[in-house]
């Protein structure tokens, strides 16, 4: 959920992706500027904010970061509704974790707040030598479907924090000028028709 | 000490004072050589040997009843009532014209506190009138030393109750202390519990049953049911509004189905268990004794404003007397401890009615030191079987195991081991089972890369594993470092239970579970072993529908709805009826490092797993949880995000000590409501057996 006040902007914004791809990793670059080797996998779902400054606007992230593993998929929906923003995140040296970015992306589109800004990060750069997706290969599909695309290391920081910034400057203009009651609309999900009409 | 614990009753809030005493505590309450009584002091000395001598006849195992401060009552009461007797019987002519007595009970009393002076002694009558039975109990009169216990006598006097207005009677029989009896009417209150001092449950029930029906429950062999209510139930059921505390779980589209909404309400919350399949009676009864438990609550309340409104207490809780050492200075500490955490309080609180109605709550018994080698080894007889294993569970639950102990003490509270096996038979046993792990073990280990190749559901499984191994409690040095051995021992045994159990296969939280078996068996198929028997119970948490998680957060939601109602609302005003942030307490058990240290971690859990108290212990201690930090979640308003990050932070400020104690407290407090707040089945008892396979799985797949 996002709303405007005084140039101040609260979004809600979900992390999804494989298990492993590297969510929680991300987050806690993010906001705590920290990264450990092994993360422990997150159980049920884990909850962040962190304000960015973007031009004159300040905008607070309200960051889900949830469980990867498809076994918790059913829970997903709980977090995503409402969400104004969403990264989806996969490892560049997996495949697999490709094609489930792919599926989330997709079910985003259908379920998900239609004005919502999805970014794709392709995690783990760092590990070039066992890539095993392209970054051309990735980018033409954000392209393909409407999501702005930059690949990321939690563990060297590259691209992290700039991936929020980039969500955080089209925020602002992706919610009023396109939906111009989509504030309220995504204020209360509760309210909102078309995201319980989705998700119900 | 054990014994007086074994006489503390499930039902307090109908003891108005009964704050836990410990042994030295209760002694003040002997009477004194200053006692009006003292003159028949003789008399009870003799009484006493006479009590001691046929209770070590009755029960060989029966502790000296000398040193119990219940048992010092009862021989306080025995001559005074034993002295009126007589003048009852010219009572007997007050029966209504054409009335039969078919029973009566003497030495049948109420307890209305903990205080051994303050029990009343009476008699027990069913009367038969034409083709009706009544109850009554009338306290013997003359016995009360002031002016209050008269009122209590008023108060508690059961007045030709028929037994048409009887739902049920709930049996105790304790296997030290007295008998006791709890009725309960239709209307859902109950009279406070009715102790047999001369023994005889068995007889009055019996009586009963000649004349009325009398059904014992499919639920609970200790509650038996007046009259077979089956039609009236059913009305009832149909009528019952559910509180639908799951909805924005059952809402999800994998879940999603058109006619959903048309379902019964009842079997709604199970919609996606296999219970679902069949209508479960005992559970509907479960679910009518917690509708009525407000009533009851109340009925206790309202009794107690009532005793308290005009005596010399009305000043509580404030008052004096719990400075006087009648508190433990832990039951102080507790009670304080809502405010410990620095809050700043933004809105008024509704206060806790468990913590004000600190009159209802037992406090938990003081934690002991942990269970140690030595002692351990006076559990076991010559050829190494656990002579008593309630009373080592019990021993655990109250302290832990040192840690040395554990390896040994773990395979048997788990069940690798039962509690009857010789060391012998344990020595066999563990040789069959280590073949019998690398049996299963072989079936992955024989899996060729090329045949790797062809068998995608291995290699996303092996998948998941490899990444979950190397990020489980790497911290500790028994997991730490480049290419750790018991890394690979732990992602061995996990692949091999996906084997095992592969309908199941392997989900997050598992590796967390299995890593401190591994870290105290030190045994690759012992480990296993213990970890099949862990998921034996647990295992319904990791199922795809959800459904041991979505049992659990729903009792966790009922019991907070019994034990704090204010906190309800608080959570049921902002949304968090589906207590989602409480996931990862229960699916792994409190472990992450965050809520408990590693030690502690595998101290909660051998005390949960003896199961003593409550299979479900570990809802009481989200509960107590909870109400810990009840004033910062409603002072500072916290919504669903904001109170899944607060507990998701919650560091070590969590004591374990105190906050088993507190579960404890609440557990005993909440009694049989409470566990009637748990449906049937729900983790970590075992899985409701069916037909089908155990555990019914769809393929993982996206959308």
């Amino acid at each position: 959920m996002s709303d405007t006040a005084h140039n101040h902007l609260n979004a809600k914004l979900v992390l999804l992706g494989d298990m492993g791809t590297g969510k929680s990793s991300l987050v806690i670059r993010f906001v705590k500027g920290q990264f450990l080797e092994f993360q422990e996998s997150t159980i049920g779902a884990a909850f962040f904010s962190q304000t960015v400054s973007v031009n004159s606007a300040t905008v607070k992230f309200e960051i889900w970061d949830t469980a990867g593993q498809e076994r918790y998929h059913s829970l997903a929906p709980m977090y995503y509704r409402g969400a104004a923003a969403a990264i989806i995140v996969y490892d560049i040296t997996s495949s697999d974790s490709f094609a489930k970015a792919k599926k989330w992306v997709q079910e985003l589109q259908k379920q998900g707040n239609p004005n919502m800004v999805m970014a794709l990060a392709g995690n783990k750069c760092d590990l070039e030598d066992k890539r095993n997706v392209t970054a051309e290969e990735a980018h033409a599909y954000a392209d393909e479907n409407g999501l702005f695309f930059l690949e990321t290391s939690a563990k060297t920081a590259v691209n992290v924090n700039d991936t929020f910034y980039e969500i955080a400057k089209k925020l602002p203009r992706a919610q009023p000028t396109q939906n111009p009651a989509g504030m309220l609309l995504v204020d209360r999900p509760a309210d909102g028709s078309r995201a319980a009409s989705c998700c119900g | 000490m054990l014994l007086s614990l074994s006489k503390l009753s499930k039902y307090h809030y109908f003891h108005f004072d009964n704050i836990y005493f410990d042994r030295k505590e209760i002694r003040i309450s002997f009477p004194s050589p200053s006692s009006p009584r003292n003159q028949t002091r003789s008399s009870h000395l003799s009484l006493a040997l006479n009590r001691k001598y046929s209770a070590t006849m009755l029960e060989p195992d029966a502790h000296d009843l000398s040193d119990d401060a219940d048992y010092a009552a009862s021989i306080q009461q025995g001559p005074a009532s034993m002295t009126r007797n007589d003048s009852l019987g010219r009572n007997s002519h007050n029966d209504p014209e054409g009335a039969e007595v078919v029973y009566t009970k003497d030495n049948v009393a109420i307890h209305p506190t903990q205080a051994a002076s303050e029990r009343i002694s009476g008699r027990l009558k069913l009367i038969k009138h034409g083709n009706a039975l009544s109850m009554t109990w009338l306290p013997y009169k003359g016995q009360s030393s002031n002016a209050r216990s008269e009122k209590d006598k008023n108060l508690y006097t059961i007045r030709a109750v028929p037994f048409s207005d009887i739902r049920s009677i709930r049996r105790h029989t304790p296997t030290l202390g007295w008998q006791y009896i709890i009725v309960v009417m239709s209307s859902g209150l109950a009279f406070p519990p009715l102790y047999f001092y001369n023994g005889g449950v068995r007889e009055f029930l019996a009586t009963i049953k000649q004349h009325v029906v009398l059904v014992r429950s499919a639920d609970d062999a200790n509650v038996f049911l007046v009259n077979d209510f089956e039609n009236p139930l059913q009305k009832t059921l149909s009528s019952l509004e559910l509180p639908r505390a799951l909805t924005p779980m059952c809402e999800s589209p994998t879940s999603a189905d058109p006619d959903k909404g048309e379902l019964d309400k009842s079997s709604n919350i199970f919609q996606n268990g296999r219970r679902q399949k069949h209508h479960d009676p005992a559970r509907d009864i479960s679910m009518q004794v917690l509708e009525k438990f407000s009533l009851v609550t109340r009925f206790a309340r309202e009794t107690t404003s009532q005793l308290f409104g005009d005596s010399q207490y009305d000043s509580y809780p404030s008052n004096d007397r719990w400075k006087d050492g009648a508190l433990s200075p832990a039951s102080k500490r507790i009670i304080s401890s809502d405010d410990s955490p620095q809050v700043r309080n933004e809105v008024p609180v509704a206060a806790d009615p468990v913590e004000i109605d600190k009159l209802s709550l037992v406090w938990g018994k003081p934690r002991q030191a942990p269970l140690g080698q030595e002692e351990w080894a006076t559990f076991l007889d010559a050829e190494g079987r656990v002579m008593d294993s309630n009373s080592l569970k019990k021993r655990i639950f109250y302290g832990g195991i040192e840690h040395d102990l554990r390896k040994e003490v773990w395979r048997f509270l788990l069940g690798y081991h039962t509690y009857e096996s010789t060391f012998s038979e344990r020595e066999y046993l563990i040789t069959v089972k280590q073949s019998a792990y690398e049996t299963i073990k072989k079936q992955w280990q024989s899996i060729s890369p090329e045949q790797a190749k062809r068998f995608t559901k291995f290699r996303e499984r092996k998948g998941l594993i490899d990444k979950d191994v190397v990020r489980t409690d790497r911290s500790l040095e028994f997991y730490d470092g480049d290419d750790n051995p018991n890394v690979f021992l732990m992602r061995d045994i996990l692949l091999t239970y996906s084997f095992y159990n592969f309908d199941l296969g392997y989900c997050q939280g598992m590796s967390d579970l299995l890593s401190p078996i591994l870290y105290v068996m030190r045994d690759e198929s012992e480990s296993f072993w213990c970890f099949v028997h862990l998921m034996e119970r647990l295992g319904p948490n990791f199922n795809r529908d959800q459904s041991g998680m979505h049992s659990q957060l729903f009792a966790l939601s009922k019991l907070v709805e019994v034990l704090d109602s204010p906190l309800h609302n608080y959570f049921k005003q902002n949304d968090c009826l589906n207590y989602f942030f409480c996931f990862r307490w229960l699916l792994i058990q409190f472990k992450r490092q965050v809520e408990f240290e590693y030690d502690k971690t595998m101290c909660i859990w051998e005390v949960l797993w003896t199961h003593h108290l409550s299979e479900h212990l570990q809802l009481y201690v989200c509960v107590a949880i909870l109400k810990r930090y009840r004033k910062k979640i409603i002072g500072e308003q916290m919504d669903f995000d904001t109170l899944l990050k607060f507990i998701n932070e919650l560091s070590s400020n969590i004591d374990l000590d105190s906050t088993l104690r507190e579960a404890e407290a609440l557990c005993i407090c909440a009694g049989e409501n409470g566990a009637a707040c748990i449906p049937p089945g729900t983790p970590p008892s075992l899985p409701i057996e069916d037909d089908s396979s155990a555990y019914p799985q769809l393929d993982d797949e996206i959308l």
